[in-house]
C-alpha cells in the first residue's frame, strides 16, 4: 500500500506546484506593464484593447483546448505545467521528450517515462533560458553575426533540419504507424494554408487512429523493429 | 515613438523581467528536484535521469536559435525586456508575433513598428499578447488535472498499447512539420533530406558498432549537419 502510495503523491504533488506556479507566471507576465503603466504612464486604450482581446480570445480559446488535449498524451504532469508556462512546445519540448526517452530506452508509457520526460523538459527549460539570456546581454554582436548573408540558409532551415532527423528517427522506428499521419500531412500542405488548431489535432487523430487499427489486428503486437535490431 | 522605448528599455523593467525569468527557472528547478527524488524511490539509477537531462539539454540548444532571432526581431519594437520576457515564457514567436499584429492591427496601425507606432499602440500590441495567454493557461490549470486522470484510465492496464499511442501522437505532430519541406522541395527538402541522412547514419553506428554515447547526441549532431549542408544546397539551388 505504502508503494502505491507515492506515485500518486508524486503526481498530487506536481498538479500542486503546477496549478499555483502556471497562473502565478501568467499574472507576473504583466508586471512590466503596470510598470511601464504607473511609472512612465504608457497605457493601452482601453476600449481598443478590449477589442483585440475580443479578436485574441476568439483565435485563442479553440485552439488552445485542442492543444491542450492533444498534448495530454504527449507528456506528463510535472512537463505539462513547465512547457505551458514557458511555451514553445512543438518545437523544443516535445522533441526533448521524445528523444530523452529514446536515448534512456524508455517506454512513453507508464511512470518511468513521465519522471524523465519530466527531467528532460527541465533541462531543455534551463538551457533554452540560458541561451536566450546569453542573446540578451549579447544583442549587440549577435545581431551582425547572426544576419550575415551567408548564414541565413542555416538559420531559415533549421526547422526542416530538426524534423528531418527527429522524423528518420520515428520513421525508422515505426515505419508501420508513420505511413498514414504522413500522407495527411502531405494532404493538408498541399491544401493551402490550414490553420494549426486544425492540422495538428487533425493529424494526430488520423495517426492514432489508425496506430489502433493496426495494434487491433496485430500488425503492432510484438516489440515492433527497435531501432537497435534495425539498422543491424 | 523615442520615448516609449526609452521606457521599454529603462532598467526597471529589465529587472522585473529578469525577475520572472527567474521565477520561470525556479518552477522548472522545482519540478526537476522533485522528479530526481520519485525517480530515486521508483528505482531509477542517477545515471539514467543524467542522461534525460542531458538529452533535454543537448536537443535544446540548437533549436533555440530561432528565439534568439525572434528576440533580434522584436526587440527594435517591443524593447529588448518585454520581448525577452514574452519569448521565455508561454507562447512561441509566431504567437507573440501575431498577437502584437492583432493589437496593433484594432489600432488601425499594421505594420510592427514604424512612425505611426505610438506608445498607445505599442502599450496594446504588448497587452493583447499577455492577455491572449489567457485561455491555455486557464485550460491546463483547471481541467487537466481531471483530463490526464481520465486519460490514464482508458489508456490503463495495457502498456504496449500506451507506448505505440504515445508515439502515435508524436508522430502526428512530427508528419506535419516533415511535410513542410516535403512538399515545398528545393534548399527545405535537401537540408531534410541530409539532416534524416545524419540520423539514419548516426543510427547505423550506433547499432552496428554499439556507439553508445553518440546517442543523446544523435539529434543535435544531425541537425547541425543537416543546417551546415543548407548553406551548401542554397548556393547549389540560389
Amino acid at each position: 500500500m505504502n508503494n502505491e502510495y507515492k506515485p500518486e503523491k508524486y503526481e498530487r504533488l506536481n498538479h500542486l506546484i503546477g496549478r499555483i506556479t502556471l497562473p502565478a507566471g501568467f499574472i507576473l507576465t504583466f508586471l512590466p506593464l503596470f510598470v511601464l503603466w504607473k511609472q512612465f504612464g504608457i497605457t493601452p486604450e482601453w476600449l481598443k484593447l478590449v477589442e483585440g482581446i475580443f479578436s485574441i480570445s476568439v483565435l485563442m480559446a479553440p485552439v488552445s483546448l485542442v492543444e491542450v488535449l492533444t498534448f495530454t498524451a504527449m507528456l506528463g504532469s510535472g512537463a505539462m505545467y513547465m512547457s505551458y508556462l514557458t511555451g514553445n512546445i512543438t518545437n523544443l519540448k516535445i522533441p526533448s521528450a521524445a528523444m530523452a526517452l529514446e536515448v534512456c530506452e524508455v517506454s512513453p508509457a507508464g511512470e518511468e517515462g513521465e519522471i524523465l520526460s519530466t527531467i528532460a523538459i527541465a533541462g531543455s527549460v534551463i538551457i533554452s533560458e540560458i541561451v536566450i539570456v546569453a542573446g540578451v546581454l549579447l544583442i549587440g554582436p549577435l545581431t551582425s553575426h547572426l544576419q550575415q548573408p551567408v548564414l541565413q540558409p542555416a538559420f531559415t532551415h533549421i526547422l526542416p533540419a530538426l524534423f528531418g532527423a527527429i522524423g528518420a528517427f520515428y520513421v525508422l522506428k515505426e515505419w508501420k504507424t508513420a505511413i498514414a499521419p504522413l500522407c495527411v500531412a502531405i494532404v493538408l500542405n498541399l491544401v493551402g494554408e490550414l490553420p494549426t488548431a486544425l492540422t495538428i489535432p487533425l493529424c494526430v487523430v488520423v495517426s492514432v487512429s489508425v496506430a489502433r487499427w493496426l495494434y487491433v489486428h496485430g500488425f503492432l503486437h510484438k516489440k515492433e523493429v527497435p531501432v537497435d535490431e534495425y539498422a543491424g | 515613438m523615442e520615448s516609449y522605448l526609452q521606457s521599454a528599455n529603462s532598467l526597471v523593467i529589465k529587472w522585473t523581467v529578469g525577475l520572472i525569468v527567474l521565477f520561470v527557472l525556479s518552477q522548472s528547478l522545482l519540478f526537476l528536484w522533485i522528479a530526481v527524488k520519485r525517480g530515486r524511490a521508483a528505482g531509477l539509477s542517477d545515471q539514467v535521469m543524467r542522461r534525460a537531462f542531458r538529452a533535454g539539454v543537448t536537443t535544446s540548444i540548437i533549436p533555440t536559435l530561432p528565439i534568439l532571432m525572434a528576440l533580434i526581431a522584436m526587440a527594435p519594437v517591443l524593447g529588448l525586456p518585454i520581448s525577452w520576457m514574452r519569448l521565455s515564457l508561454i507562447g512561441s514567436a509566431p504567437y507573440e508575433l501575431m498577437a502584437a499584429g492583432i493589437g496593433a492591427k484594432t489600432m488601425g496601425v499594421h505594420s510592427l513598428g514604424g512612425e505611426a507606432f505610438t506608445p498607445a499602440v505599442f502599450a496594446n500590441a504588448v497587452w493583447v499578447m499577455c492577455i491572449g495567454s489567457f485561455w491555455a493557461i486557464m485550460i491546463v490549470t483547471v481541467f487537466y488535472k481531471g483530463l490526464k486522470k481520465r486519460y490514464a484510465l482508458k489508456a490503463a492496464g495495457d502498456s504496449r498499447w500506451q507506448e505505440v499511442l504515445t508515439g502515435s501522437c508524436f508522430m502526428g505532430v512530427f508528419a506535419l512539420f516533415m511535410a513542410d519541406p516535403l512538399t515545398s522541395g528545393g534548399v527545405a527538402l535537401a537540408t531534410f533530406t541530409t539532416s534524416a541522412l545524419f540520423m539514419g547514419m548516426c543510427l547505423f553506428l550506433i547499432v552496428k558498432f554499439k556507439f553508445e554515447k553518440l546517442r543523446e547526441f544523435a539529434l543535435t549532431l544531425s541537425m547541425i549537419g543537416g543546417m551546415a549542408m543548407s548553406v551548401v544546397w542554397s548556393l547549389y539551388f540560389g
